[in-house]
């Protein structure tokens, strides 16, 4: 195992460079001059030729493209991701500032995920055709085929505007949690519901659970012991993207909310080509990417001990 | 930084609602032959800090306008002679009548310490002085007890950021906020009579208008020829777009420049008259034959238009490019629409000329008549990059134009100075059919009822803050 993880941390380095080369090669041809946007931003009106070419000049926007890369390698691999243009705040102090605040919705929404669609999804697989598992599953079509910025304008009507339990957006104290969190689990939700309803349907029709039947083990132990762990190896790699996915900032959500987490640090960036954040959130992202998927294989050992890793 | 924010800074004259200007921190000025301006300074005015106000802060920050060029104020790096502690005196590099209009800017004008520019706290002036601020979530300030003018009626006031302007709504509707910014226009009947808040509108201080690409290449050309701009001028009726798709929280304008800059000079432009008979007729004198699907055509081209939307953003200008393009197709004019996603590719599709009508959201950001004008359609500056030129390159109507925008800051007085901008634009607008004035800016604003004496400025950036109060606080 030790060395199984060793080599998937090393295979970070190669995906690091590339992922880098893609995300400067992405941002540099984004069209838009970001001296040009930066200093609208600042001035609020056009800047004038030598202002631009000024700013131009002290950005280093002039050199060469491999000249800018090489430059900006160099000080990403010493762990310095650059300064942003738009106000000079360090990249990395930025990312590490705001992601945790996208981590704290992305945990909340995942407990909420877990909490409600897996015991449902069993539920579901176990009495199917019941009236129970008809409304799980018109729940779950709901949920999948409703947008999420319409759940979380609902969910600010009524628990916001109407019963006045929690506020509408913004920061600051764990009633702000809440709403967020709720928006993008119900999202998660409905299709974690189905996939778990299937595959435990898929597991449930297996030999070894017609033999543990036979032999006289309840239906809880069947069900729990040894079809809801098998059911659970393909759940847990979605969730995991999901989770991962959700790490990257979940942006619409953010927003509506005003939630100031790592997806609206990233879209502010993008609009205004801001090119040391837009390269830092990649490789960030990237990583938290890498990361989380090896949590995930390792995972699976856990649930399935015949999955074994080369080299343990 | 941004623009400073008018609750903490000042400048040292005012701009009132009405796009007068009164003194703020210059009790007074006059204008000395041949080129200067003698400001004398308020006296008794303290900073955030405790430090006091005196010449040496304005020569520190009219500095900053010279190391950037000098702007439109023409500050060159000699032209502030500091006469005594409360008296400065200002020569711009070139003559400059406009000086004091100029300086109601807060984006040049704003007083700041010296040597306090990105500061960890901002420090001026003004009514409020900063307590807190989170990028990208709040702005608390709080009362400032020596300042010398009007003691602010609010302790704290908490600027929030919340992009989504739907949720702004919702949270006025909770109780979370007391006051939203930019009211969508599709929402603010919602406000008209609601219970416990109110929609609070503001003068006309900024425009939208269609500018046409005079300078483009095939396909994007048709600007080029004037019989097109002015029938496409006049098949435009303004005021279904205002009325209908803006339910009325918009004002009928025939110029960029609010009337209240150019004062009587605006009624030197007529804008254009709705009459798509006229402009059917006009199309027909010049060879462009409705064909078998409505759509004219000439030499066997095609009348088809592009119009770029996405200036400050696509989402504000709805639903006119919509309104426009079935209105245009009664007279043969087939507009095709296309959406940038954000500043900066609209910017680089201007540089490119991919267009031919650009769609824009503009503002007025101080008194002077001739800075919009100026600004979007002067010739193109010798030696500077496409993209430096880029307004110019696709709308600069030629020498004619330029001569009134030059006339501007060597007028024997403000009035003539409104009156050569009002002639610029009348050339724009009037004459070569270059810019379609659609409708003034009407700023709306979501208000609890427990908020009293906010009323808006039609200016944004200049929003002051001390006279507002709320009751049960």
């Amino acid at each position: 195992m030790g060395r199984y993880l060793l080599r998937r941390l090393l295979y970070l380095a190669p995906v690091w460079l590339g992922v880098s080369i893609i995300a400067f090669g992405l941002a540099n041809l984004a069209p838009g001059d970001p001296a040009r946007l930066m200093l609208q931003n600042q001035l609020g009106l056009q800047p004038t030729p030598e202002e631009v070419a000024r700013a131009r000049d002290e950005l280093g926007l002039d050199d060469p493209i491999i000249v800018r890369y090489a430059r900006w390698l160099g000080s990403a691999l010493t762990g310095d991701l650059g300064t942003s243009y738009r106000n000079g705040e360090s990249v990395l102090g930025g990312l590490v500032e705001r992601f945790p605040r996208t981590l704290q919705i992305a945990v909340l929404s995942m407990v909420f995920t877990v909490v409600f669609a897996l015991p449902l999804g069993v539920v579901s697989a176990v009495h199917r055709n019941s009236p129970l598992d008809h409304m799980t599953r018109v729940l779950a079509l709901l949920g999948a085929a409703i947008p999420s910025y319409v759940v979380a304008y609902v969910l600010i009507l009524v628990f916001a505007v109407k019963l006045h339990l929690l506020p509408v957006a913004g920061r600051g104290s764990w009633q702000h949690l809440i709403l967020p969190s709720v928006t993008l689990a119900l999202a998660a939700m409905a299709s974690m519901m189905r996939l778990t309803r299937s595959e435990m349907l898929d597991v449930l029709g297996q030999d070894y659970v017609r033999t543990s039947r036979a032999k006289g083990l309840s239906d809880r132990a069947v069900y729990l012991r040894h079809a809801f762990r098998n059911a659970l190896i393909p759940v847990v790699t979605i969730a995991g993207l999901r989770f991962a996915g959700l790490l990257g900032g979940a942006v619409i959500v953010e927003m509506i909310f005003a939630w100031p987490g790592i997806g609206m640090f990233m879209l502010d960036a993008i609009f205004a080509r801001d090119y040391p954040v837009i390269q830092g959130f990649v490789i960030f992202m990237g990583t938290v990417f890498i990361l989380v998927n090896l949590v995930i294989d390792i995972s699976y050992a856990w649930l399935d001990p015949r999955i074994r890793y080369a080299g343990t | 930084m941004s623009i400073p924010n008018p609750s903490i800074y000042e400048t040292l004259v005012g701009l009132t609602h009405d796009f007068d200007i009164e003194p703020r921190l210059a009790e007074s000025w006059e204008f000395v032959e041949p080129n200067t301006w003698r400001f004398t300074l308020r006296q008794g005015v303290l900073f955030h800090d405790g430090t006091p106000f005196t010449a040496e802060a304005v020569a520190w920050t009219l500095a900053r306008v010279a190391a950037a060029g000098g702007r439109t104020m023409k500050i060159g790096d000699d032209s502030v002679a500091i006469i005594d502690d409360f008296t400065v005196e200002v020569t711009p590099a070139e003559q400059n009548v406009l000086l004091p209009l100029q300086l109601t800017s807060p984006r040049d004008g704003s007083i700041m310490a010296p040597g306090t520019l990105n500061p960890e706290v901002r420090i001026g002036t003004g009514p409020f002085k900063e307590v807190e601020y989170v990028a990208g979530e709040r702005h608390v300030v709080e009362a400032f007890a020596d300042y010398w003018g009007t003691k602010a009626g609010l302790a704290k006031l908490t600027f929030r950021y919340m992009p989504d302007p739907t949720t702004r709504m919702l949270a006025l509707q909770a109780g979370d906020v007391d006051i939203v910014f930019d009211v969508p226009r599709e929402s603010a009947s919602l406000l008209t009579g609601a219970d416990g808040r109110r929609l609070v509108t503001s003068a006309v201080g900024a425009y939208h208008s269609l500018s046409f690409n005079i300078h483009g290449q095939a396909p994007y050309d048709l600007g080029q020829d004037p019989v097109i701009r002015e029938a496409v001028s006049i098949s435009i009726d303004r005021e279904a777009i205002i009325n209908g798709g803006w339910q009325g929280f918009a004002a009928t304008n025939n110029t960029m420049v609010p009337e209240g800059v150019l004062r009587d000079a605006v009624s030197l432009v007529t804008g254009p008259v709705y009459d798509p008979e006229r402009a059917a007729q006009i199309l027909d004198d010049a060879g462009w034959v409705v064909g078998s699907g409505g759509t004219r055509a000439k030499d066997g081209r095609p009348l088809r238009l592009t119009m770029i939307v996405g200036y400050p953003s696509a989402e504000i200008h709805r639903p006119m490019p919509e309104l426009v393009q079935a209105q245009l197709s009664e007279v043969g004019i087939e507009l095709e629409l296309v959406q940038t996603p954000d500043v900066g590719s609209y910017s680089a599709r201007l540089t490119s000329l991919e267009g031919d009508l650009w769609a824009e959201l503009g503002n007025q950001v101080d008194a002077d008549p001739c800075y919009l004008p100026g600004a979007l359609f002067y010739s193109p500056i010798e030696g500077a990059s496409a993209e430096d030129n880029s307004y110019a390159n696709a709308f600069a109507p030629g020498a004619e134009f330029d001569a009134y925008i030059d006339s501007c800051g060597t007028a024997a007085s403000i009035e003539d100075a409104q009156i050569a901008a009002a002639s610029a634009m009348r050339l724009l607008i009037d004459e070569q059919h270059i810019v379609i004035p659609i409708a003034g800016v009407i700023r709306l604003y979501g208000v609890a009822d427990r908020v009293q004496g906010f009323e808006p400025h039609p200016v944004q950036f200049v929003e002051r803050w001390e006279h507002v109060t709320v009751t049960g606080d």
